[in-house]
C-alpha cells in the first residue's frame, strides 16, 4: 500500500464534492433556462428558492403557510413514531425474555411484518379517515416493526454469563429482565430508532400524498394539481431537509441517553 | 433461539407430576403458545366483526377469504387477482433490473476510484433523504400515469441500496487479502478478479436483496397514487368502494408475496455464497 | 550460493534499515538501523514484545513496506515489492473465505499459470504435508484456528518460495494448539527445508523453534538488542535444563516479561 498521496490529488479530492454539487445545480438551472426541459415540467433551482421565501409568508395558492405544512407533517410523524417507540420497544423487550410474551405476540407480529408500511394506508384511511388519527396509525404501524425486532434481538443477545451470574444470586426472572437484559439491549434498541424513523417518515409522505389537506406530501400533490413544478420540488426538498433534521435530533438525544451505557 | 436454556421459564425439564404442573408446563411451551395465539387472534377477529365493534369496518375472516377467491376468478377492473399480482411483479422486476444494472456499477466505481466517490457521493447524499415516493408528483407530471412513471420511481427507490452496498462491499474488503495475493505473485488484474469481486460479493448481494424488497414496497406506493392495475390498485379500490374485505385480502396477498420473495432470495444467497456464516 | 572464498552468501540481508510512518508532527519512528543476515535454510526468530516493530521488519522483507533508509536483499537482489519468492503466513490467517482449502492452497500456482491438474497435485502434496488430508473441500469457516493456520502454511509453501515469513502465526491460538503447531512447524520445516524468518513475542516459542533468536528492544523505535544462538539439538524439549536455562537467560537479559 502506498505510503503517500500527492498533495495535488488531496486538494482535488477536497474540492470535487463542492464542484460536483454546484455542477448539478448549474446543469439543472441551465436545462430549464435554455428550454431543453420546458418550464412547465421542471422549475429552476432559483424558482424553487423564490417560492420558498414566498411561502414563508403567504398561504396561497395551496391554503397554508410553509411552516404550517412542515409542522403538520412533523406532528403527524412524531405522534405515530413516539407511539411506535412506546409500544414497540417494551413489546420487543418482553418478547425477547418471557416465553409467554413471545408465544402470544410472535405469530401476530410475523403476520404483520411482511406487510410493507404503505400497504396500511388504504385500511387506515378507511377506518380512521384523513385526519391525524389515520396518519398516526399508519406511521405507528411502520415504526413498530423495526422497534420490536431490534428490541427483541437486543434482549436475545444478552451475554449469557451475566444471566447465569444473576441466577446464582437468586435473582427472579423479572429482576434479571429489568436489571440485565434491558440495559444490555439498549444499543440495539437505539440502532433501531433511526430505522424506525426512516420507515415512519416515508410512510407519512406516502399517506399525505394520497389523502391529506395539509402537510408536505399534500404540498407536493398540490404542486401537481396546480401544475406548479416549483411547488413540487419545494415540497420534495422540504421533505428531505426535515427528515434529515429530525434524524439529527434523534441522534443527539440518543447520544445523551446512551452516554453511560457501554457495549 | 439460542439462549433458550437461559430463558426464565425453562427449568430442569422434570416430568410434571400434578395436573397443575402439567398445565403450567403446557403454557410454557412456545409452540403451544403460538397456536393459542393464532387461534385466539382469528376468533377475536371474527367476534369483533360479528359484534360490529368497529362498525361495518371489519370484515369476518371468512369474508376475506371469499373475497380473495372471488377476485381470483372474477376480474376487477378487467383483470383477475393473479393478473393484478403479475402487473405489480412485472413492474418490480423491470425496475429492479434497471436499478441493479445502473446502481451496482456506480457503487463499484465509487469503491474503486476516490475521484468518482468524491464526485458522486455528495450528490447521492443530497438525494438520499427524499423518500422515493416523494418523486411521484414529478414523475406523473413528466410521464403521465402510465408504466414509465411507476418504473421511474421504483428505480429511484431500488437503486440506493445497490449503490451503498456495492460501494461498501469494496471499501470494506480486508486489505490483508490484497497483501496476500500480491505475495502469492498476483498482478493488479488478478487482485481485482481473485480478491475484490469475491470479497465484495456478499455485500453486493445483500444490497440487491434490500433493493428487491425496496422495489416491492415502492411499487405499492406508486400504485396507490395512480394506477389502473396492480396490488396497490386493489387495496386502494377496496378503500374507494368501501369493501374492507378487499383491502385486507389485498394486504394478505401483498404480505405473502413479500415473504415469498424474501425466502426465495435467502435460499439463493445460501446457494451463491456458501461460505457466509449466518449470524442468526 | 557461494562466493569465491567458498563462504555461503546470506540468503536474506538487511542493511541499515530504518522505517518511519507518517509525516511531520505525526511521524512515528518504527525501526532504527537494523542489520540482519540470514543464512540459507536457517530458522531465525525475531523476538520482541508488542509495538517493537518486528512485524514491520518482516513486512519490509516481504516487500509490503519500503524501508525509509537502508535496503533488504534476497539472494543479492534488492527487495522492492511483494513477490512469490517469499511466502508469508499471517497472524489473522487471512485465508480466502470463498475458496475451499484446496482453492486457497492452489492459489499461488494458479496465479503463476500452472495448469489445473498439476497445481491440484502440488497443492495436494502440501495439504498432506501440513496434515490436512481429507479437508480439501472444507471452507475456512468450518475449520479451527490451528487448521486454518496450517492452510496458511500450505498455501505459502505451495508457491515454492525461497523464504518463508511467519508473522506471529500462533498468537490467536490457545496454549495446547500453540504447542502442537510449534511442533508441527519444526516437522514441516525439517521435511521441506526453507529459510524461515519467524516473528513472535513468546520466548518459549522462540527457543523451541529458532536456530538463532534476534531480540528487538521493547519500545519504539525497534532496535536490535541481542542475538542468541540456539545450539540445542532437535526435537527440543520444553523442560530440558538447557532449554530452560536459555529461556531464563533471555528473560533476564532482555527484561521481556513473557
Amino acid at each position: 500500500m502506498s505510503d503517500k498521496q500527492s498533495t495535488s490529488s488531496k486538494v482535488a479530492l477536497k474540492i470535487l464534492p463542492y464542484l460536483s454539487i454546484l455542477s448539478v445545480l448549474g446543469i439543472w438551472q441551465l436545462l430549464v433556462v435554455t428550454g431543453v426541459v420546458p418550464n412547465t415540467l421542471l422549475a429552476t433551482p432559483v424558482q424553487v428558492v423564490k417560492l420558498f421565501f414566498y411561502k414563508i409568508g403567504h398561504a396561497d395558492p395551496d391554503g397554508a403557510v410553509l411552516i404550517v405544512h412542515v409542522l403538520v407533517s412533523i406532528g403527524e410523524a412524531l405522534t405515530g413514531y413516539l407511539l411506535a417507540l412506546l409500544i414497540g420497544i417494551p413489546l420487543g423487550l418482553l418478547m425477547g425474555w418471557f416465553v409467554l410474551a413471545e408465544g402470544l405476540a410472535r405469530p401476530i407480529f410475523e403476520m404483520i411484518r411482511p406487510i410493507p408500511p404503505v400497504a396500511w394506508i388504504p385500511l387506515a384511511i378507511f377506518w380512521f379517515g384523513i385526519g391525524l388519527t389515520g396518519k398516526a396509525f399508519i406511521i405507528w404501524a411502520s415504526g413498530m416493526v423495526p422497534c420490536v425486532i431490534n428490541s427483541f434481538v437486543g434482549v436475545r443477545m444478552t451475554n449469557p454469563v451475566y444471566i447465569r451470574m444473576a441466577r446464582t444470586y437468586g435473582a427472579s426472572d423479572w429482576e434479571i429482565f429489568t436489571k440485565i437484559c434491558v440495559p444490555s439491549a439498549l444499543p440495539m434498541v437505539f440502532g433501531g430508532l433511526q430505522v424506525a424513523l426512516a420507515a415512519s417518515w416515508t410512510a407519512l409522505v406516502a399517506a399525505e400524498l394520497i389523502a391529506a389537506d395539509a402537510g408536505l406530501g399534500f404540498l407536493i400533490t398540490m404542486g401537481r394539481r396546480l401544475l406548479m413544478p416549483d411547488m413540487i420540488v419545494l415540497g420534495m426538498v422540504m421533505v428531505g431537509i426535515t427528515g434529515v433534521i429530525i434524524g439529527v435530533i434523534i441522534d443527539r438525544v440518543e447520544k445523551r441517553l446512551v452516554a453511560g451505557v457501554r457495549r | 433461539m439460542s439462549n433458550e436454556a437461559l430463558l426464565p421459564t425453562s427449568s430442569g425439564a422434570e416430568r410434571p407430576k400434578t395436573f397443575r404442573e402439567f398445565v403450567s408446563a403446557v403454557f410454557k411451551n412456545v409452540y403451544v403458545l403460538y397456536t393459542i395465539s393464532i387461534i385466539s387472534f382469528l376468533l377475536l377477529w371474527d367476534a369483533a366483526s360479528v359484534l360490529n365493534l368497529l362498525g361495518k369496518f371489519l370484515p369476518r375472516p371468512m369474508e376475506v377469504v371469499y373475497q380473495l377467491y372471488d377476485m381470483f376468478l372474477n376480474p376487477l377492473a378487467g383483470k383477475t387477482l393473479l393478473e393484478h399480482l403479475w402487473f405489480s411483479l412485472r413492474r418490480v422486476l423491470i425496475a429492479f433490473a434497471i436499478a441493479v444494472a445502473i446502481g451496482v456499477p456506480i457503487g463499484l466505481s465509487m469503491g474503486f476510484s476516490k475521484y468518482v466517490h468524491a464526485i458522486v457521493k455528495p450528490v447521492f447524499d443530497l438525494f438520499k433523504p427524499m423518500p422515493p415516493i416523494a418523486w411521484i408528483s414529478l414523475a406523473i407530471l413528466w410521464f403521465g400515469i402510465g408504466e414509465t412513471s411507476k418504473i421511474f420511481i421504483i428505480v429511484i427507490g431500488a437503486i440506493v441500496p445497490c449503490i451503498i452496498n456495492s460501494y461498501n462491499g469494496i471499501r470494506l474488503v480486508d486489505p490483508e487479502l490484497y497483501d496476500c495475493i500480491r505475495m502469492l505473485g498476483g498482478n493488479k488484474r488478478q487482485e481485482v478478479i481473485e480478491v475484490t469481486f469475491p470479497a465484495a460479493f456478499p455485500a453486493i448481494f445483500a444490497g440487491i436483496q434490500i433493493s428487491l424488497s425496496m422495489a416491492w414496497t415502492t411499487v405499492l406506493a406508486a400504485e396507490l397514487v395512480g394506477a389502473r392495475e396492480g396490488m396497490g390498485f386493489i387495496i386502494i379500490t377496496g378503500m374507494n368502494v368501501s369493501k374492507p374485505a378487499m383491502i385486507i385480502g389485498g394486504m394478505v396477498v401483498i404480505a405473502l408475496t413479500a415473504w415469498a420473495i424474501s425466502v426465495a432470495v435467502t435460499h439463493l444467497e445460501r446457494w451463491v455464497c456458501p461460505w457466509k456464516t449466518k449470524l442468526e | 550460493m557461494e562466493n569465491k572464498a567458498g563462504v555461503k552468501k546470506p540468503k536474506i540481508e538487511c542493511t541499515n534499515i530504518s522505517k518511519f510512518f507518517g509525516e511531520g508532527q505525526e511521524r512515528i519512528h518504527v525501526l532504527d538501523t537494523i542489520d540482519l543476515s540470514v543464512k540459507e535454510n536457517e530458522f531465525v526468530v525475531i523476538l520482541g514484545p508488542g509495538q517493537s516493530g518486528k512485524s514491520t521488519l518482516l513486512k519490509i522483507i516481504a516487500g509490503l513496506y519500503k524501508p525509509s533508509t537502508g535496503h533488504a536483499y534476497l539472494d543479492g537482489k534488492e527487495i522492492s515489492q511483494p513477490g512469490p519468492d517469499r511466502g508469508i503466513v499471517f497472524q489473522r490467517y487471512t485465508l480466502f473465505p470463498w475458496k475451499t482449502v484446496m482453492g486457497n492452497v492452489e492459489m499461488g500456482p494458479k496465479l503463476q499459470g500452472m495448469p489445473r491438474k498439476q497445481r491440484r497435485e502440488l497443492a495436494g502434496h502440501y495439504i498432506n504435508l501440513v496434515g490436512l488430508n481429507g479437508f480439501e473441500k472444507a471452507y475456512p469457516h468450518q475449520l479451527s484456528g490451528g487448521m486454518k493456520q496450517r492452510v496458511g502454511i500450505a498455501r505459502a509453501y505451495a508457491n515454492n518460495p525461497k523464504v518463508m515469513l511467519l508473522d506471529e502465526p500462533f498468537g490467536q491460538l490457545d496454549a495446547q494448539t500453540r504447542y502442537f503447531m510449534e511442533q508441527e512447524t519444526v516437522r514441516i520445516w525439517e521435511t521441506e527445508k526453507r529459510t524461515v524468518i519467524f516473528v513472535t513475542n513468546n520466548i518459549e516459542e522462540a527457543v523451541y523453534l529458532g536456530d538463532r533468536i534476534v531480540v528487538l528492544e521493547g519500545k519504539l523505535p525497534g532496535k536490535m538488542k541481542k542475538i542468541y544462538d540456539v545450539n540445542l539439538p532437535r526435537p527440543r524439549d520444553y523442560t530440558d535444563p538447557d532449554f530452560l536455562e536459555l529461556r531464563h537467560r533471555i528473560t533476564e537479559e532482555t527484561e521481556l516479561t513473557l
